[in-house]
């Protein structure tokens, strides 16, 4: 998934230029893993498809840059394409993993490594978990706005993802230690009835 | 020297014995909590997590390690002094309920203070500790009528009334829906700001953290305890892209 539609979305809600989106990006979607240049990319692709266009140009008070900045707006062509988007089906991401594959393709002689790569997978689970928490506490009680629940939501999907990467790593690092244990084991009892 | 902990907890490890074999629960644990702050230890099912809150609570003796309470350690105290210190400074908040159906919930929020204070009294505390957490509509209410996020708040109230300076809590955002989740974590948080006492909780499910001050994963009886630093939110920079004179 590329980051066209998430970038058409936000331009929609408010709009923005390049470096603003970039950052609102970030914060809505940090961990889905878009580059921060890829907005750059997504609005070349959107204005070439008539879907975002200029809105005027604001030059930046606040540094000494001396190309204003362009602020992007949607077409009417772009919210069509978003709402057809929204309404559209929803594919289920591919799990193509570099450490699913290690494992996959792994000798006995690595299961050491592949331990201490699983460990600190979970730490880095764990760090970006740290990473979500909220800054400061909310004012309690009554309904939320949807708009508030939405990201709630997203956020929940995000990390019971975490979650669930921490649990099968816990789980095969388990397993991996007993195995690996067995096998030092077995190497010590060769080595001394050699 | 004092360490400004309210809960400290120093390689401390704990082990069951199941017929001649032994399970290490806990290994080496080291965890503070501080007045004005929350902290959620996560873990699987059977992790220890339930465990490790009885040792921090002073409920269960580890067998090594040191666990202190305002740098006053447990394992020295005698029996009075424990026993005090569970009673007035500890709030541990109790998922059962009431032992009796028959009890309205302001009565029941009320009991812890009934050694030291009259009826009268006692109720007007538990009627402001229901108010507190959110629920001071449940106060005739009878336990079997409360749905499981009012047993929630209701059991932090029953904790909260002896304004202890450690709130502990297992699990409590068990059966409850997001919104509920995110009421119950917001209270514990706040709580811990606005009355500055330590909260100390176990979550099996993840998402009830984000709340937390501090995190952990308490897994293979080991606690990992993640960095506070927030890379990830700082990495957005303003770049010149190729083929751009002037990045928009």
């Amino acid at each position: 998934m590329s980051a066209k539609n998430a970038v058409l979305g936000l331009v929609i809600e408010r709009p923005g230029y390049g470096y603003d989106l970039a950052r609102r990006l970030q914060e809505r979607f940090g961990s889905s893993g878009f580059a921060p240049t890829g907005v750059y990319s997504a609005l070349d692709q959107l204005s070439s498809e008539a879907l975002v266009r200029s809105a005027g140009s604001r030059a930046d008070a606040t540094t000494e840059r001396a190309a204003p900045r362009t602020i992007y707006e949607a077409t009417p062509k772009g919210v069509d394409h978003f709402e057809e988007w929204m309404l559209g089906g929803s594919s289920l991401a591919p799990v193509r993993d570099e450490l699913y594959m290690k494992i996959a393709l792994s000798k006995p002689h690595n299961l050491a490594r592949l331990i201490e790569l699983a460990r600190s997978q979970e730490e880095d689970c764990l760090a970006r978990l740290a990473s979500l928490r909220e800054p400061a506490a909310r004012p309690g009680g009554g309904p939320r706005a949807w708009s508030d629940v939405a990201v709630l939501l997203v956020r929940d999907a995000e990390i019971k993802q975490l979650q669930a990467r921490v649990e099968w790593l816990q789980r095969a690092r388990a397993v991996m230690g007993k195995l690996n244990g067995a096998q030092i084991r077995a190497v010590a009892r060769g080595d001394r009835s050699a | 020297m004092s360490s400004g902990a309210q809960l400290s907890l120093e390689q401390v490890s704990k082990s069951y014995w199941r017929g001649p074999h032994e399970t290490a629960v806990l290994k080496d644990i080291s965890l503070s909590v501080f007045p004005g702050e929350c902290v959620a230890v996560w873990g699987q099912r059977g992790s220890g997590k339930t465990t490790l809150l009885k040792v921090a609570a002073g409920l269960e003796a580890p067998e090594s390690g040191v666990v202190s309470f305002k740098d006053q350690d447990l394992g020295g105290m005698s029996r009075t002094g424990l026993v005090r210190l569970l009673r007035e400074e500890i709030g541990w908040a109790r998922r059962s309920g009431p032992e009796s159906d028959e009890l309205e919930m302001l009565d029941y929020v009320a009991l812890p203070l009934l050694k030291r204070q009259n009826l009268r009294r006692a109720r007007r505390r538990s009627a402001a500790a229901l108010a507190r957490v959110g629920v001071r509509e449940c106060s005739k209410a009878r336990w079997e009528d409360l749905t499981d996020g009012e047993r929630t708040l209701v059991s932090i109230a029953h904790a909260m009334v002896r304004q202890p300076s450690l709130l502990v809590v297992d699990d409590p955002t068990a059966n409850l829906d997001v919104l509920q989740r995110e009421e119950v974590m917001g209270l514990l948080r706040s709580t811990a700001e606005q009355d500055w006492l330590g909260v100390l909780i176990t979550v099996p499910d993840m998402p009830s953290m984000v709340h937390a001050h501090r995190i952990g994963s308490l897994s293979d009886g080991r606690l990992l305890v993640p960095s506070g630093a927030s890379p990830e939110r700082d990495n957005v920079v303003e770049f010149p892209v190729r083929g751009r004179a002037a990045p928009g």
